[in-house]
């Protein structure tokens, strides 16, 4: 009887921290998007005296020539671009390396172990990405991410596949299936919630990366949306107002997106990381 | 006749485009990298130099500092993420309520967030003179603290901001173990007289060793490479007291010196696995069967 009670003061407490910690920041962060230059700069609490809203959301989505716009759709293209690729090239790679044991995909498997743990090595990927006349551009940054996530995917894919009875593939080869058929036919429509996880986890990750995008796309015309913000941080630094604009609109898509399926996210995550 | 339908069926083709855009991506850069790190190298021509630029970039004043931090900021962005994500993951565990989905939900949204914006988050309320942070102290008689402006706070800062930021996937990797850990342990040790800190300390810890594994990789590979909130946050500064090698390595990139920070790249490289290597493995025999 104690217990409990203590128990939900303890609660309480937490949950009046996460007021603290979270929404006060998240708070001070929207309200001054709200403001004047001016009255930003103070970064206070209070209501804007006046509001002006949509003039700093404006000014940001048309600055420079719409970049911000521009930047965000290149963002979400190289996200749906590496998603789809990535998607179809892991699980067709794990299919046979689950499949098909022997020496050689027993060392396709460990090299591609390695890059879960080993780090990029930058410079010669862009100096190999310049061979290929991809520096400095989107696909060339798609590549990129795709090969980085390449090996966390695959392994994925790969736990998933085991569990699926090697009884369906014979049954399908006795049907006449080909590898296509079988392939794409059965088994990528079977591995729909991992490819749901693979997603759902990796895309926020591709539509948040700072650095790769820095690296890849340095001088480059088209830019990312973080790099979009970053420039817009380094440039107008104080100008609070126009900045928080632009971190709330950047932050949207993720935001709605945890909003509509957070429970879904923490549950992929969770299978993710722990795989890994 | 069954092998041939084997390769038929399980084509090898099915593996060239993932593979091959990881090996040309990924696998021969890494071992290029090893030459290039030894040569004087403007991306067109490479001369070959030795070691010449190890030694440069250790006798860098940047390099000093940044070896350091990069081991500071992941043993203890590593240490605190651990610790405390274990302790809210058990405290969350022990029931569950709306009101604990709402706490585990309002911990993991951060990690939603880009580094960029976490970044420009943390600089305002931290804004030395308008700063929440510093009117609060201020407010109290407290001094203007420069956060991250002085030499001494700038990494401690950051790393504040980056536990914060990912903290919840931690806490969600143990709370997923702790679920799948069978209740009747807890039943038939409760009817021996376990307490609750017995129980944690024998059965909760031992049986969540693969959840800590992997919560720790995570956090050091993370911790090693990551240098994208300092970058955001202080860029290295003020001076070179946040310097970390990922940040190092990028300033030489930007000027041009492709060899040089190669080498800085290999660094990072034989460090991470030089450090996650053995921890995995350590952390690997202590797993014991449920």
């Amino acid at each position: 009887m104690k217990k409990g009670f203590g128990n939900r003061i303890i609660v309480g407490l937490v949950i009046a921290l996460t007021a603290v910690t979270h929404w006060l920041l998240f708070y001070i962060i929207i309200i001054n998007s709200f403001k004047t230059k001016a009255e930003a700069s103070k970064l206070s609490l209070s209501l804007p005296a006046e509001w002006v809203a949509w003039d700093n959301y404006k000014y940001v989505l048309t600055y420079k020539d719409f970049i911000f716009l521009r930047s965000m759709l290149n963002s979400l293209i190289i996200t749906a671009v590496t998603m789809a690729v990535l998607v179809l090239v892991a699980s067709m790679t794990a299919f046979v390396l689950v499949r098909r044991k022997n020496r050689f995909t027993g060392f396709i498997d460990k090299l591609i172990l390695a890059g879960l743990i080993a780090p990029l090595s930058i410079i010669p990927t862009y100096w190999m990405l310049s061979k290929l006349g991809l520096a400095n551009t989107m696909p060339g940054l798609i590549l990129v991410e795709i090969a980085l996530m390449f090996s966390y995917a695959t392994m994925l894919y790969k736990g998933y596949i085991a569990t699926v009875p090697r009884e369906i593939d014979e049954a399908a080869i006795l049907d006449g299936c080909g590898w296509r058929e079988l392939f794409f036919g059965i088994h990528f429509r079977l591995m729909k919630p991992i490819t749901a996880t693979v997603i759902i986890l990796r895309a926020f990750v591709v539509y948040n990366d700072f650095s790769n995008p820095m690296y890849f796309l340095s001088g480059s015309k088209s830019s990312t949306v973080q790099l979009c913000v970053y420039t817009f941080q380094t440039t107008y630094g104080t100008d609070w107002g126009h900045l928080f604009a632009a971190i709330v609109l950047v932050s949207l898509p993720p935001a709605v997106l945890f909003l509509i399926m957070h429970k879904r996210i923490m549950d992929g995550m969770v299978m993710g990381a722990v795989k890994g | 006749m069954k092998n041939r339908l084997m390769q038929k069926t399980y084509s090898y083709w099915l593996l060239v485009p993932g593979v091959l855009i990881y090996c040309v991506i990924f696998i021969i850069p890494t071992i290029s990298s090893f030459y290039f790190a030894m040569t004087r190298w403007n991306l067109r021509t490479a001369e070959w130099i030795g070691f010449d630029n190890y030694i440069t970039f250790f006798s860098q004043p940047s390099t000093k500092n940044s070896i350091g931090n990069t081991f500071l900021y992941a043993g203890v962005t590593t240490v605190i993420k651990g610790v405390l994500g274990l302790v809210i993951a058990v405290w969350l565990c022990r029931k569950s309520t709306k009101a604990h989905g709402y706490i585990k939900t309002v911990f993991y949204f951060p990690a939603m967030l880009s580094t960029v914006v976490v970044g420009i988050i943390f600089s305002a309320i931290l804004h030395p003179s308008n700063g929440i942070v510093n009117q609060v102290i201020m407010g109290l008689g407290g001094p203007k603290i420069q956060w991250l402006n002085d030499s001494g706070l700038a990494i401690w800062v950051v790393m504040f901001a980056d536990i914060w930021k990912t903290i919840g996937i931690n806490v969600l990797i143990y709370m997923s173990g702790i679920a799948a850990i069978p209740k009747d342990y807890y039943e038939s040790s409760a009817l021996d007289g376990a307490n609750g800190w017995q129980q944690f300390k024998n059965i909760t810890l031992p049986l969540l060793v693969p959840s800590i594994n992997s919560a720790i990789t995570l956090s050091l590979i993370g911790g090693m490479k990551n240098y994208e909130l300092i970058w955001t946050m202080t860029e290295g500064g003020p001076g070179y007291a946040s310097e970390v090698l990922g940040t190092v390595t990028y300033k030489l990139f930007a000027r041009g010196n492709y060899g040089l920070a190669t080498a800085g790249q290999v660094i990072i490289f034989l460090i991470v696995c030089a450090i996650v290597f053995p921890v995995n493995s350590w952390l690997s025999k202590k797993v014991v069967e449920m």
